[in-house]
Formats: C-alpha cells, sequence, structure tokens
C-alpha cells in the first residue's frame, strides 16, 4: 500500500518536481519569492520612520501607526497563505481558495472601516526628531527613506549617484525628485506582482471557461466563440490602456483588469484545442453516459487533463503583463505618485543628462523578473512534454 | 545451409534505470520458402526479435549480449556467403536490408511516406539497392509489383498518395515494395492486425501466393492462431523473451507439449468451454431496447460558406429490439457504423431521425436534463483501455461520483463500500479503489471500465470491442467475467464486435451490419453456422480458423 501511494505520485507533484529539478527553474523561484517578500514587507524594508522608537520611555511603532490600507491586505494575505498553507488541516484546494477570498474581503472591509489613511505624511519630521533627540532610542528600516520621502529640504541637489551623499546613504542613488531609487523600487515590486498575478489570473478564468465552452459543445459555440477570440486578438492593448487612461483617469486596478480582458484569447485557445481532444476520449464519454453535470464534467474530468498547456502559457502571460504595465508607465501613462519600473525607466530618460542608476536598476529588475517567469514556464513545459523532458535530462 | 539460423539470442533494452531482457536465448531456423510463424502475447518479444534479425534496434538502448544470427546472403553475384548479421558492418547492412530481408509492418497508415505517391515510393526502394537501373526500368518493374499484389488499376494508382488508398491496399503497397526488390526473407510483424478480417484473408493468401511464385521465406509475427494455422509451416511461441515452443504447425496446435501452449490456446474463444444456453422463447421477453428507423447522418462541409453538399450514412435506418436478459452481438467490419449505432442507442450521439425506446419511454429528443434518469440504466464499456479511465483520477473517485449524481449510497462511505463491492464483483481487489488507473495493467483496466459500467447498477451496457485491445488470455478472462455477472445481475448487453469467434462464443442473438445497414439479423447460431447473405457468407468465410 505504502509502495502504491508512493507511485501514485499525483500528476501535479510530478511536474512540480521535475520542474523544479533544474537549476533554471529554481533561480526564477528564488526571484520572485525574493520579489514576493520584499513586496509584502516594504514598509518595514524601505521607510523613513522608525521601526521601533522609545520615547520618554513610551515605546512607539510609527512604521505601524502609518500603514495604509493597502499595507495591512498585502501584509494579511501574505500571512492567511502561509498559515493556510502550513495547517495540518488538508483541504481541498477549493476550500482552501475560498477560505484564502473570504478572510481577504473581509480584512479589506474592516480595515476600510477602522483605519483612517494619513495623508500628507511628511517624512522630514521624523530626521528632524531623531536629530533632535526626541527619541531615546530608534529602529530604523534597513533603507531609511520613504519612496516618496523626496529629501526636499536636505539642501543639496536632488539628483545623487549611487552612495555619494556620506551624509544621506542612497545604495542606489535618488531621482531628480531626490527620492530613494532602492526604496521605490522594493515599493515598485508590488506593481509588478499585483500586475502579474491579477491580470494573468482574470485572463485565466475567462479564458478557461470560454475555451472550455468552445472546444466541449465546438459546432456553433464554437464558431462564435473563435470570432470573440479573433475580435480581441485584434485589439490592440496598449491603445485600449490608453483610451482607458484617459477616460478613467490612472489606476493600477483598471489597468490590471484592462491587461487580463484583452490576453485571454491566447488561453481560450490553448484550453479550446486541449478540450476538443479530450472531449471525444472514452473517459468523457463514460461521464456523459453516467449523468454528471456539465460542471463535473469540464471541471473536473477534463480540465485537470488539459491544462497544461494552459500552465506554460499563463507563466509567460505573467511575464508580459508586468511588460505591458511598465511599458505604459515609461509612456508616462502610469500611475501619478505610486513607483513603478516603467515610471522610473521613463525618468531616466527625460531628465536632461543621463543617469545611469536610473536606468540600470528598474530595467534590471522588469529584466531579471520576466526572465525568471520564463524560466519557471520553460521549465514547467519541459517537464509536461515527456519528449522534451527526456532531452532536457530532467526525466528520473 | 538454412536461410537464417537464430541461435541463443539475447537482446537487452535499457529502459530508463532498468534492463529489460527482451530477447532471452532464442533459437530457431527457417528453411528457404518456409513460413516461420512466431506467435505469443503483447511484451513476448516477438518484434524485437523480428528487429534483431534485421538490426533496426536503437544502438544506443539496445545490446546483444550472447548469440548468433546467420543469414544466407545471396549476394548480386550469384555467389553465397554466411553472414553474422549482429556483427556486421554498417555498409554491407545496407546491401541487405531492403534487398535481401525485407519488412513489413503493423499499421499501414503510418508506414508509408504521406508526401510522395505509391508509385514514386516503390521506385525509389528498387533505385536504392540497384543504382545501375534506368527510371524506366524502374518504374516498369514497380508496375509490375504492383501488379503482383493485385492492386485494381495499378497503372492509373500508380501516381496516387497514400491518403487516397484504403488501410488494404496501403498494405499492399507495402508489399509490394518489401517484394519489389526480391528478397530471400520477408519479415511481416503483424501485417494484418490492423484490417479488416476480410481484408485480412485477402492479404495473407497474397503472401501465401507470392511466396509460392518467388519462393522466398517469411518470418511472419502474429498473436493470432487462427492465422497461424492458415498460413504456418513452422510455429514458435514465445513468452517472456523465451521461445517456450517450436514446432510443425500442426503438431503444436494439435499436440501442445508446454504448458504455456496449452493456455494460449484454451484462450481461444473457439476453444472456451461452451456454456449451456437455455433456449428461451423470445416471445415471451420483454422488449427492453427499441430501435425504428434510426439515422445518424454526418454532413460533409464543402466550399467557401461551408455548404452541406452530403452526408455520411453511419447509421442508416436501423431497427432493432433488443430482448431482456439477452446478448446481442453487433458485427461489421470497420467503417460499418457499430459504434456509432451503440452510442446513438445511449444517446452519446444524437440520431438524426429514427426513434430509440427503453420501455415504451422515447430516448430521442429528450435533452440532457430529461435523460439524467435514464442515464443510469444505459451504461458503455470502451475499448481502449489507455483513454477509457480519467488517469487524473482515483478510482474510487470514478466509481463514486456517478452514485452520488444518481442519488445511490447515502454517504460516501456507503458509496465507496459499494464501490468496492463492484471491484469485488469484476474480481479485483478492494484496495484498488486507492490507485491511479496508471497503475494498472490493460486487463484490469478494462475491468474497472466494466466496474464503472456497473456501479450505477445498469440494466443494458453497450460494450464496444472491450477486448480487442487485450491479449487473447486476457479475453478470454473478460469474456467469462462478462457472463458470470450477467447471469448474476440479469444484464442485457449490445457487444459490439468484429470478432467472429467471440461473438460464437458469447452471444445469443447476431446482427450484421455493413454501410449502416443491418444486413442480417437473428439467432447467433443461425447467423453464424449458417449465413442467408452474401456478404455475412463472405464474412463468416474470412475468418481464420484453428
Amino acid at each position: 500500500m505504502n509502495k502504491a501511494r508512493k507511485k501514485g505520485e499525483t500528476f501535479t507533484h510530478r511536474i512540480l518536481r521535475l520542474s523544479f529539478a533544474g537549476w533554471g527553474a529554481k533561480i526564477g523561484l528564488a526571484w520572485v519569492a525574493l520579489l514576493a517578500l520584499l513586496a509584502v514587507f516594504a514598509p518595514f524594508i524601505a521607510n523613513s520612520m522608525p521601526l521601533l522608537a522609545s520615547e520618554n520611555g513610551k515605546i512607539t511603532a510609527p512604521v505601524l501607526h502609518f500603514l495604509s490600507i493597502e499595507d495591512i491586505v498585502v501584509l494579511a494575505a501574505f500571512f492567511i497563505l502561509v498559515t493556510l498553507f502550513l495547517s495540518p488541516l488538508r483541504q481541498s484546494l477549493k476550500t482552501l481558495l475560498l477560505t484564502f477570498v473570504i478572510l481577504i474581503v473581509g480584512v479589506t472591509i474592516i480595515s476600510k472601516q477602522l483605519i483612517v489613511e494619513k495623508q500628507n505624511i511628511v517624512y522630514t519630521e521624523f530626521r528632524e526628531q531623531i536629530a533632535a533627540n526626541k527619541y531615546d532610542w530608534v529602529v530604523m528600516p534597513p533603507i531609511p527613506y520613504a519612496p516618496r520621502d523626496y529629501l526636499r529640504d536636505a539642501r543639496r541637489p536632488p539628483l545623487q549617484a549611487p552612495l555619494a551623499d556620506k551624509q544621506y546613504l542612497h545604495w542606489m542613488g535618488t531621482e531628480e525628485n531626490g527620492g530613494d531609487v532602492l526604496s521605490r523600487m522594493i515599493h515598485a515590486s508590488r506593481i509588478a506582482l499585483g500586475i502579474g498575478f491579477l491580470a494573468t489570473g482574470i485572463a485565466m478564468v475567462i479564458g478557461v471557461i470560454l475555451g472550455g465552452l468552445m472546444g466541449y459543445f465546438s459546432g456553433v459555440v464554437d464558431i462564435l466563440g473563435m470570432r470573440l477570440v479573433e475580435i480581441f486578438e485584434s485589439i490592440p492593448t496598449l491603445f485600449l490602456l490608453l483610451t482607458f487612461v484617459a477616460f478613467f483617469g490612472r489606476s493600477i486596478y483598471i489597468m490590471m483588469v484592462i491587461i487580463g480582458l484583452t490576453s485571454w484569447s491566447g488561453y481560450a485557445r490553448y484550453i479550446r484545442a486541449e478540450f476538443l481532444r479530450l472531449r471525444k476520449q472514452d473517459f468523457v464519454q463514460a461521464t456523459i453516459a453516467s449523468g454528471l453535470p456539465l460542471r463535473s464534467i469540464l471541471f473536473r474530468h477534463m480540465l485537470p487533463n488539459g491544462v497544461a498547456p494552459l500552465l506554460v502559457g499563463v507563466s509567460f502571460g505573467v511575464a508580459s503583463a508586468i511588460l505591458a504595465e511598465a511599458t505604459l508607465s515609461f509612456l508616462g501613462l502610469g500611475l501619478v505618485d505610486s513607483p513603478s519600473w516603467g515610471q522610473m525607466l521613463n525618468q531616466a530618460v527625460k531628465s536632461s543628462v543621463f543617469n545611469w542608476w536610473m536606468a540600470v536598476f528598474p530595467g534590471g529588475a522588469i529584466f531579471m523578473t520576466v526572465f525568471a517567469y520564463n524560466l519557471m514556464g520553460e521549465a514547467l513545459r519541459d517537464a509536461i512534454d515527456p519528449q522534451l523532458a527526456k532531452k532536457a535530462g530532467v526525466v528520473t | 545451409m538454412s536461410l537464417l539460423q537464430v541461435k541463443e539470442l539475447h537482446t537487452h533494452l535499457q529502459s530508463g534505470g532498468t534492463l529489460v531482457k527482451a530477447v532471452d536465448g532464442v533459437s530457431f531456423t527457417i528453411e528457404k520458402g518456409e513460413t516461420f510463424c512466431l506467435v505469443g502475447e503483447s511484451g513476448s518479444g516477438k518484434s524485437i526479435t523480428a528487429l534483431s534479425i534485421i538490426q533496426l534496434l536503437p544502438q544506443g538502448i539496445s545490446s546483444h549480449p550472447a548469440g548468433n544470427i546467420l543469414f544466407d546472403w545471396r549476394k548480386d553475384s550469384g555467389s553465397h556467403e554466411t553472414v553474422e548479421m549482429l556483427t556486421l558492418p554498417d555498409d554491407k547492412l545496407c546491401d541487405i536490408r531492403g534487398s535481401r530481408i525485407a519488412m513489413i509492418f503493423q499499421e499501414p497508415m503510418t508506414s508509408l511516406n504521406p508526401v510522395y505517391s505509391i508509385g514514386e515510393q516503390i521506385t525509389e526502394a528498387l533505385l536504392l539497392h540497384h543504382p545501375g537501373m534506368s527510371d524506366e526500368e524502374a518504374r516498369a518493374r514497380a508496375l509490375k509489383a504492383m501488379q503482383d499484389v493485385q492492386i485494381d488499376k495499378a497503372k492509373s494508382r500508380f501516381n496516387n498518395y497514400p491518403h487516397q488508398l484504403s488501410g488494404g491496399q496501403r498494405q499492399r503497397v507495402m508489399i509490394a515494395m518489401a517484394l519489389a526488390c526480391e528478397p530471400d526473407l520477408l519479415i511481416a510483424d503483424e501485417p494484418t492486425t490492423a484490417l479488416d478480417v476480410t481484408v485480412q484473408a485477402e492479404i495473407l493468401k497474397l503472401i501465401h501466393e507470392l511466396q509460392q511464385r518467388k519462393g522466398m521465406s517469411v518470418l511472419f509475427i502474429t498473436h493470432d492462431f487462427g492465422v497461424v494455422a492458415q498460413i504456418a509451416h513452422k510455429v514458435g511461441v514465445m513468452k517472456q523473451g523465451k521461445l517456450v515452443e517450436v514446432g510443425e504447425t500442426q503438431q503444436v496446435l494439435r499436440q501442445p507439449k508446454h504448458s504455456y501452449t496449452r493456455k494460449l490456446l484454451a484462450a481461444v474463444p473457439d476453444n472456451l468451454p461452451r456454456r449451456d444456453t437455455q433456449p428461451t422463447d423470445t416471445n415471451t421477453l420483454e422488449t427492453l431496447i427499441s430501435v425504428k428507423d434510426l439515422d445518424v447522418f454526418f454532413p460533409i462541409r464543402k466550399g467557401l460558406l461551408q455548404r452541406v453538399t452530403d452526408y455520411v450514412r453511419a447509421v442508416d435506418g436501423v431497427s432493432l429490439d433488443i430482448k431482456k436478459g439477452k446478448v446481442v452481438a453487433l458485427v461489421g467490419e470497420s467503417g460499418s457504423g457499430k459504434t456509432t449505432l451503440g452510442r446513438a442507442i445511449l444517446q452519446l450521439q444524437r440520431p438524426t431521425t429514427g426513434s430509440v425506446k427503453m420501455l415504451d419511454t422515447e430516448l430521442v429528443g429528450l435533452n440532457n436534463k430529461e435523460l439524467r434518469p435514464w442515464r443510469r440504466h444505459l451504461q458503455i464499456a470502451f475499448q481502449d483501455p489507455q483513454s477509457s479511465l480519467n488517469p487524473r483520477l482515483l478510482i474510487a473517485t470514478a466509481l463514486t461520483e456517478p452514485m452520488k449524481v444518481h442519488g445511490i449510497g447515502e454517504s460516501d462511505e456507503e458509496r465507496i463500500e459499494l464501490a468496492a463491492d463492484v471491484l469485488e464483483s469484476v474480481q479485483l481487489k478492494r484496495e484498488f479503489l486507492w490507485r491511479y488507473p496508471h497503475e494498472f495493467s490493460g486487463g484490469q483496466r478494462q475491468r474497472i471500465g466494466l466496474a464503472r459500467a456497473l456501479a450505477l447498477n445498469p440494466e443494458f451496457i453497450v460494450c464496444d470491442e472491450i477486448t480487442s485491445a487485450l491479449d487473447v488470455s486476457v479475453q478470454a478472462e473478460i469474456l467469462e467475467l462478462l457472463l458470470d455477472i450477467r447471469k448474476q445481475r440479469d444484464l442485457t448487453l449490445l457487444f459490439i464486435t468484429h470478432n467472429i469467434s467471440v461473438v460464437e462464443y458469447l452471444s445469443d442473438e447476431t446482427v450484421v451490419m455493413k454501410q449502416g445497414k443491418i444486413v442480417e439479423q437473428g439467432a447467433t447460431a443461425d447467423v453464424c453456422g449458417n449465413p442467408q447473405q452474401a456478404y455475412t457468407k463472405k464474412l463468416i468465410a474470412a475468418v481464420p480458423r484453428l
């Protein structure tokens, strides 16, 4: 029995084991994990206010005091995810996902009710208070600058090369307003990851449902569906995004939705092709003969057998969503105040002299992230295709 | 000097990290003009033996730790030389392959190159081995070869592409290609397995005639003892890489010495112990399924606007009554519409017109929701053990999910118990519930497929070629199991098959289909013993018997 269980390693486990056996996927995963940690703990890693401070014997945590709703939701999501993952209750994926979504929505609503976001934080105050020895002792974050802490009153040229200023140490220099580049990059990783996951998630859900219906029913449904796919494929995402930005203003969430809504056609094609192949398979015919409901046939019996190419497409899709946002920000149509990698690149180009540190670091980050997702996508593809897996030498 | 001497041949294959002894000490000789049959179940090493002789195994993964293959090489000059095939250098092997030893394969669909015409392919084979031959001469000989294998209108077929030919014709082209250079030894690896029984009879006759005329030897690989009885002079029975018995055909088939040979022969449907038939008056039985004027047409669309220009009449005006408790066999060659009819009865394929009634309820035209209560009474078991089970689901899930939908069993625990009982009724262990399909053999998967059909406790099961992909001994077990279950549960079966022997063993009534129409139907003993229609006669005469 024990042996059988071991032999009966599920498909998912086998694919994951094979994918992450090679070094490529491991590097990719490590980079994405690093980004995820930076994104979650950004306020504690790069901020102008003390993590902990003792004011006349009273210990305060200004960082916690000034957390925004977004910070709280992201932190909550991270801890809920970790708890669910480590919890001894082995629930099905569906229940776990449902719990997760419910908890996240709950946290968002509660924090909206309870927390008043502090507007116009004056970061210089903290520095002055520390300089004036107002605190007995302080613990500062590793990078003592908030992304929007523009050091305007530092009485020096705002643009600084890395490590140029001994008084204010900037590992990656500052941008033209005096904001710390490293701090901005860490906070921007949130946008990069968020847009990747949410936009691709939206695209995947639409693609799977429409592609599944097209492939399963074929005939008229398929013909209409494919025309819809073609219509969406003919819309250039970038121009649609430009139009929407012009109409609805600059919101990261609208961007995510637009990128998601326009990029599902590829996934729909994958799933459609797989379902067309699967629907004639005997085990699917058997489920129909057993009178199972359509939902079960589509998502329980067919989807797990046809999901392989989709997974690969998704990992590339995440990369292209990040690129889309970067492009938009680079064109100056991204978010106004929140830092993003594309917008930082844009700044590098706009200034009169070329400041290498403003181009290399965000550019490198975009490159590394897209590269990491592509590495994982490629490893996944190789692991799913037995012939490629043999060539790559990852098969045991 | 014999044409071919195989002495203590060992062939080892490297598969992953393990060494498979695919051929383990096989010795036999083939004389000139003789047909030697290698027979055995799948995985017994028949094909590997043949590929070792012609040296077509991939170099990297195969090795021959011991043994000799001595071949009497007739050179173009007329002199003879005995060569050791295992150690022969590649250039000499190339001279022998194709010109002195030719091979034909099982799958006629994939062994021809689809982008060249068949004439070109035969001509190329000729020119390769006769560099001095002129193009005209090669074409003339290719044409002659096509006429030799009795391809009708060989001249006009010369420029046809493989997809324009039927399976039987393609196999003839393969034989023409193999024989164009007049080899001394023809290796035929299951050349008729993928073909219909009437086509098989023609091909076997053709090979026999050509052999007589040209005096070549044939190494014929098959799993079918009927074919062996028809064509072989000598036969070798293989089991797990070993040749367990060699001898004259009549002797091996009539007085088998080895227990394995006896077991195999006993499992041939012709030799299975006849069950006691209790002739019941069919008129008193209730009609369970009544099919009337059923049509299933598939439109052929052509042109820019995809206009429907014609229909493929897969099932064409079929009427059929299936009495409760009977086993009805549906026989016919490939493309006769057997499977489509089976699926149309279950409404898996919606009929174009006509009526299918189950106990006076019309099933045609019901929507999925209205059909659902009927689904549990009408089940199906499939041919291909590979694709009939969902590879991502536990057997337990596959068996209990339909039960849940139809409200069988109160709780999940109870359904698991029921599923385990069903597994036991198809003679599998209860623990198998917790395994995935890939952990089972083909025969076990077919049992699980049956178990899935039985899980809903149906009244009627369509068995669609459920034993065709199985070895003969496994087939015998499944057939016996099927009869047992039927007796226990009072099932009605529609057994779709192309194997007449199975029909004779299993069924009460037989329906013969051809091109979507029913040609003949009646009690099995009448249809098979005393066929009335020309087509049925031809079909039954073509079956190779022991």
